[in-house]
């Protein structure tokens, strides 16, 4: 694969708290246009490797590049610039509690200076109704909103710079199953029409087996498997046969080899 | 999609008209429809005279905001009377600006501002509904404290050792310095009228009566309100905030017992002593005034004070502090726990809390005051 192609390549990433290893070595590409899940065990490292590819944790050792740049030689106003291309929506929705849903949308515009304030209310509303919110939950704080509606309003903050890389911390966790499934839907949305990259910390195995183009999953400090679930599924590694042929995981073989039956 | 040359510069629109059909202008869009380049909005007027517009977008890199601009503009110029036509723009720009037209939003109108009436009515009902909600939970302290006095055993008497360690204990020493010296003001500003009748001898009237009938309490209980009310506020809203109270609730135990009660009983014992101490420290105030200040042994202030005052005044004001008490608590466990949301509005109802307390203390005192003065007292 052609290198420029690649919103995300980490190479050899190391993460270490003091004598603990986190990751050693670790591999990770993402492609422009995928929708990636990253998947792993609890204790993993699946959210210090989400912190240090935000450029929020400096890795210990490895090389970071980022839309074609070295992340980690990158002077300040230039990794400031690399995360204004990266939205990120975090697992509570972290939205600030004290703005209302379109105020939050519009901060990181607002704050940057970017866009002339006449278009901003518009450009606001455009981004809540992209992540799929009704109008009147505009002036709503967020204490007003319900779980999978935090999510939404996150999403439209996530959106708000026009991003080309979206992270998302467990977008489907403590939404019904109907509401993760529109979720799913939603991002796929988004990445066919504004050209996204999305890279999706998940448990979810509904959004891991449909949610996803490509599975990275993450074991014994490295990325063990990359490729799409139903492949990952074939694999005989201890920690694959356990998270993808467990009893959760059943119903999705089932329905995998059915599709494959019908199909030869 | 994007021309890192052309990716800042400022997007604007460059018409041309054509010199056979004057009607007829192409608009060109230049530099870049993207949140840098729209850091100023363009002028997007149609100029005059125009009846046909072929916009041709092929030079540019666009973005949201710019897709934004170029639709709303577009139906600008449309609702003007000019048919538009598009061309050169790419699949995906094409795709955005479908998107743009589907999923953009009216901006609901904001919480519609009412004039000057509407304010005071709205800020009236506001007040009427705190006071009932206060009734509602003085009749709930009632409803379950009540049964509570014939079986003392069950209030939870840790919990209200606790409190009064917190709410008295620990409030002793800033409520006696500042009785203390709200005493000695008295006597210098009573002192200072009297010398120059040669009535020195009258600041003990004067001190004695205003401490113990007024002041002292209503000074612990000012104190107590800021001091013990709001950490009442606080620490029950962030119950709330982390759902404790909610899950006291489903198992099965009353938070109104575990949180409220304990408070309300170790405010009703603390307060009273709080006052008394109150009482004689700012006596002692006004007594080392009266005798460094003005002449008056200490042996006549302190011989003088139960000829001037009976026990009648200083049971007069006692009597109010264990009310404050019950006030202040209500006050401040009703606003912890009506919290709800985030962690501002923990901030928020411990601000109102503290107003609410002192401002009620007061008005109940002025209450007093009118009653003791209607029976002769």
């Amino acid at each position: 694969m052609n290198a420029a192609d690649l919103v995300i390549d980490a190479q050899g990433i190391v993460n270490r708290f003091g004598d603990v290893v986190v990751h050693e070595g670790l591999n990770l590409a993402v492609p422009r246009g995928a929708i990636m899940a990253l998947v792993g065990g609890s204790g993993s490292g699946k959210t210090v490797l989400v912190r240090s590819l935000l450029l929020l944790r400096a890795p210990s050792g490895g090389t970071l590049q980022l839309f074609g740049q070295d992340a980690l030689a990158a002077s300040d106003a230039q990794r400031q610039a690399l995360r204004q291309r990266i939205g990120v929506l975090f697992q509570g929705g972290a939205l600030f509690t004290g703005l209302t849903v379109l105020e939050n949308v519009l901060l990181p515009l607002r704050e940057q200076g970017l866009v002339d304030k006449r278009l901003l209310p518009e450009l606001g509303m455009l981004k809540i109704g992209l992540a799929g919110l009704p109008a009147d939950a505009a002036h709503k704080y967020p204490a007003e909103l319900s779980g999978g509606m935090v999510k939404r309003a996150a999403l439209a903050r996530a959106l708000a710079l026009d991003p080309e890389l979206l992270v998302l911390d467990e977008p489907t966790s403590g939404l019904d199953p109907i509401g993760g499934a529109a979720f799913d839907q939603l991002i796929r949305e988004l990445r066919d029409l504004l050209g996204l990259t999305i890279l999706q910390v998940t448990h979810d195995l509904d959004s891991i087996w449909h949610g996803s183009d490509t599975v990275a999953f993450l074991a014994r400090k490295k990325m063990l498997a990359v490729g799409p679930a139903a492949e990952l599924a074939q694999r005989d590694e201890p920690e694959l046969v356990a998270y993808f042929r467990g009893s959760r995981s059943a119903a999705y073989l089932h329905e995998m080899t059915h599709e494959t039956n019908s199909r030869g | 999609m994007t021309a890192s040359s052309t990716a800042y510069a400022p997007a604007t629109l460059n018409w041309m008209a054509q010199e056979d059909a004057p009607e007829r202008r192409v608009c060109r869009l230049q530099g870049a429809w993207n949140a840098q380049g729209l850091a100023r909005e363009p002028n997007t007027h149609l100029p005059a005279g125009t009846r046909h517009v072929t916009l041709d977008a092929s030079a540019t890199t666009l973005d949201t905001p710019g897709a934004l601009l170029l639709v709303r503009s577009m139906a600008q110029w449309q609702s003007a009377g000019a048919t538009v036509d598009v061309s050169g723009l790419s699949p995906p720009q094409q795709q955005l600006l479908d998107l743009v037209r589907q999923r953009a939003l009216a901006l609901p109108s904001a919480a519609r501002r009412l004039g000057l009436l509407g304010d005071i009515g709205r800020a009236t009902l506001i007040a009427l509904n705190e006071l009932r909600a206060l009734l509602a939970f003085v009749g709930e302290l009632v409803w379950r404290g009540a049964p509570l006095l014939l079986q003392p055993w069950r209030v939870r008497w840790r919990e209200v050792i606790h409190e009064i360690d917190a709410a008295g204990l620990r409030a002793i020493g800033i409520i006696g310095l500042l009785s203390f010296l709200i005493g000695m003001v008295m006597a210098y500003q009573a002192g200072a009228t009297l010398a120059t009748y040669g009535a020195n001898i009258l600041i003990v009237n004067l001190v004695s009566i205003i401490t113990l009938r007024e002041l002292g309490p209503l000074l612990t209980a000012i104190l107590v309100a800021g001091r013990t009310g709001s950490s009442y506020t606080a620490q029950i809203g962030t119950m709330r905030i982390t759902e404790e109270v909610d899950a006291l609730r489903a198992l099965g135990l009353s938070p109104f017992e575990m949180l409220v009660l304990p408070k309300v009983i170790a405010l009703v014992i603390t307060l009273p002593l709080l006052a008394l101490f109150a009482d004689v420290m700012g006596l002692a105030g006004g007594g080392v005034v009266a005798a460094v200040g003005y002449g008056v042994p200490l042996s006549e202030y302190v011989a003088r004070i139960p000829q001037v005052v009976g026990l009648k005044t200083l049971v007069l004001g006692l009597v109010k502090a264990p009310v404050f008490a019950v006030v202040i608590a209500l006050v401040g466990c009703m606003q912890g726990l009506r919290v709800a949301g985030s962690a501002a509005a923990v901030g928020r109802a411990t601000t109102v809390s503290v107003v609410q307390a002192i401002f009620l203390v007061i008005v109940i005192d002025a209450s007093f005051s009118v009653l003791y003065n209607l029976l002769h007292l």
